[in-house]
């Protein structure tokens, strides 16, 4: 995967809608808009992501397609923490790791297309 | 003398013409001017910096003053007064320390390089320069702070769970080291250190700090990872000896601290030389300029060397950093240099980065 630059991985803001969406403005221009259940189901720590093999075990399909952010601050000055309406609170979500999880077509399609 | 009066707009046109070597930018727009007051001839106004410690306060008030003379028709007394005022580097999000505005993280690859000896002078230093300073140490393996900077009054617990904070030499102290008794070690897992650090940081009465500076453990564990996930911290300095093997080990802390994205405020090399208290002359016992090549490649900004030099060891087991017992010293200037450097540093980040909350949309 290549290496991702400051400028596409330094928030310049974060705005919340809700419990429903969140998005993220990057320094280099871009913008993710992240679903509640998209995020959940990407969900970074030990019990959604096998320790041992990297795994992962919780995917979104089986997140509740109802889950929501019910509240969200920020990690320092490196990642983001959600807690989630299904009691869910223990993911660090890195601000590299959010921007390579961008959901929007350009990074989808650019992910699809190179390695895995 | 008669004439027309001068006014505050042809005293501000004139000064525009100083720049902040740092900043980049002119002392007028950066708002450094205050409390002008214009009588007759005479004009007089604050330079108010963005840190006490500024090594460059004497250039920008003469360069003031002469702004003045030379372009305001009229100015024949120009009183400078040199004020600082430290901006805050990122809102802390939280509440109990909202009173601190620069965390500054001291971080070394190793043990024994003499992380601790800089933090205390660092902090010494920047509170002899006027700034509001507190010293946290965060070394539960070897907490040295204790002994390093003698306390006037020792912190004690208050009855409402905080903490006072100990004050020696004009900086308010804590340290992991007060939470056991005497000559006991700390025997903690890493839920234990988080807990503790966190106490530290959000159960001390801090009061209105301009620089927190916190001595962490050597490496990169628990209570690293604590302290970047707990405050926004303004940015670190790493601490290493000028020989491979020290650099290469302070390169992975250096690293973890830029993962969470902690911005690097600079390399110091301690043990740089020896100087001879005999006969004066320097000796390279671990090689020299090791970390500011290592610097220099990584494109972080150098901030000194400080020599291997016996008084600054006696100093701090009496419990007096050098650079207050012996300011004119060559290690006590060296320190003062390098705090001059790092305080640059946060006040240049402070103008840069803004303060990132969660808005609702």
């Amino acid at each position: 995967m290549a290496p991702l630059t400051p400028e596409q991985t330094t928030p310049v803001g974060l705005r919340k809608k809700g419990g429903e969406r969140f998005t993220v403005a990057w320094a280099d221009g871009h913008e993710s808009v992240y679903g509640a259940r998209y995020l959940r189901g990407r969900c970074p720590c030990a019990q959604c992501v096998s320790e041992m093999t990297g795994q992962r075990l919780v995917f979104e399909d089986h997140v509740n397609p109802d889950v929501a952010v019910a509240a969200a601050r920020t990690v320092g000055q490196y990642a983001l923490h959600f807690d989630w309406s299904d009691g869910h609170t223990t993911g660090i979500y890195s601000y590299d790791y959010l921007r390579r999880i961008c959901p929007c077509d350009a990074c989808m399609s650019a992910l699809e297309g190179g390695p895995a | 003398m008669t004439g027309p009066a001068i006014t505050e707009a042809q005293v501000l046109d004139a000064l525009r013409s100083v720049m902040d070597p740092d900043l980049h930018r002119d002392i007028v727009s950066l708002g450094f001017i205050r409390n002008m007051k214009i009588e007759g001839s005479v004009v007089a106004f604050d330079v108010n910096l963005t840190t006490p410690a500024c090594p460059v306060k004497d250039r920008l008030r003469d360069q003031s003053r002469q702004a003045v003379l030379t372009n305001v028709p009229g100015a024949t007394d120009v009183r400078v007064n040199m004020t600082a005022e430290v901006r805050r580097a990122q809102a802390p999000d939280t509440s109990a320390l909202k009173t601190v505005r620069n965390i500054i993280a001291v971080g070394s690859g190793k043990g024994g390089v003499g992380k601790s000896t800089v933090a205390a002078n660092i902090a010494a230093s920047l509170a002899s320069s006027g700034a509001r300073v507190g010293l946290l140490d965060a070394d539960i393996y070897g907490p040295s702070i204790p002994i390093m900077m003698q306390t006037g009054t020792p912190a004690e617990p208050l009855a409402d769970n905080t903490i006072q904070p100990g004050i020696a030499h004009g900086v308010r102290l804590m340290s992991m080291g007060y939470l056991t008794p005497g000559d006991q070690p700390l025997i903690w897992r890493g839920p234990m250190a988080h807990k503790a650090l966190q106490q530290c940081l959000l159960g001390v009465n801090w009061g209105e700090l301009d620089y927190l500076v916190v001595d962490l453990p050597p490496g990169t564990g628990d209570v690293h990872l604590t302290l970047v996930q707990t405050v926004p911290v303004a940015g670190a300095v790493i601490v290493s000896t000028p020989q491979d093997v020290g650099l290469q080990i302070a390169m992975k802390t250096l690293r973890m601290l830029q993962q969470t994205k902690v911005p690097i405020l600079g390399i110091v090399e301690n043990m740089s030389y020896y100087l001879c208290p005999h006969c004066g002359e320097r000796d390279e016992l671990f090689g020299h300029g090791g970390a500011k090549a290592a610097a220099e490649s990584m494109k972080i900004p150098f901030l000194g060397e400080i020599p291997l030099d016996i008084a600054i060891r006696r100093y701090s087991d009496r419990g007096t950093p050098v650079s207050i017992a012996e300011p004119e010293s060559p290690s006590g200037l060296a320190f003062r240099e390098i705090t001059g450097k790092l305080a640059q540093q946060v006040s240049m980040r402070a103008f840069k980065n803004i303060a990132l909350s969660i808005v609702e949309e």
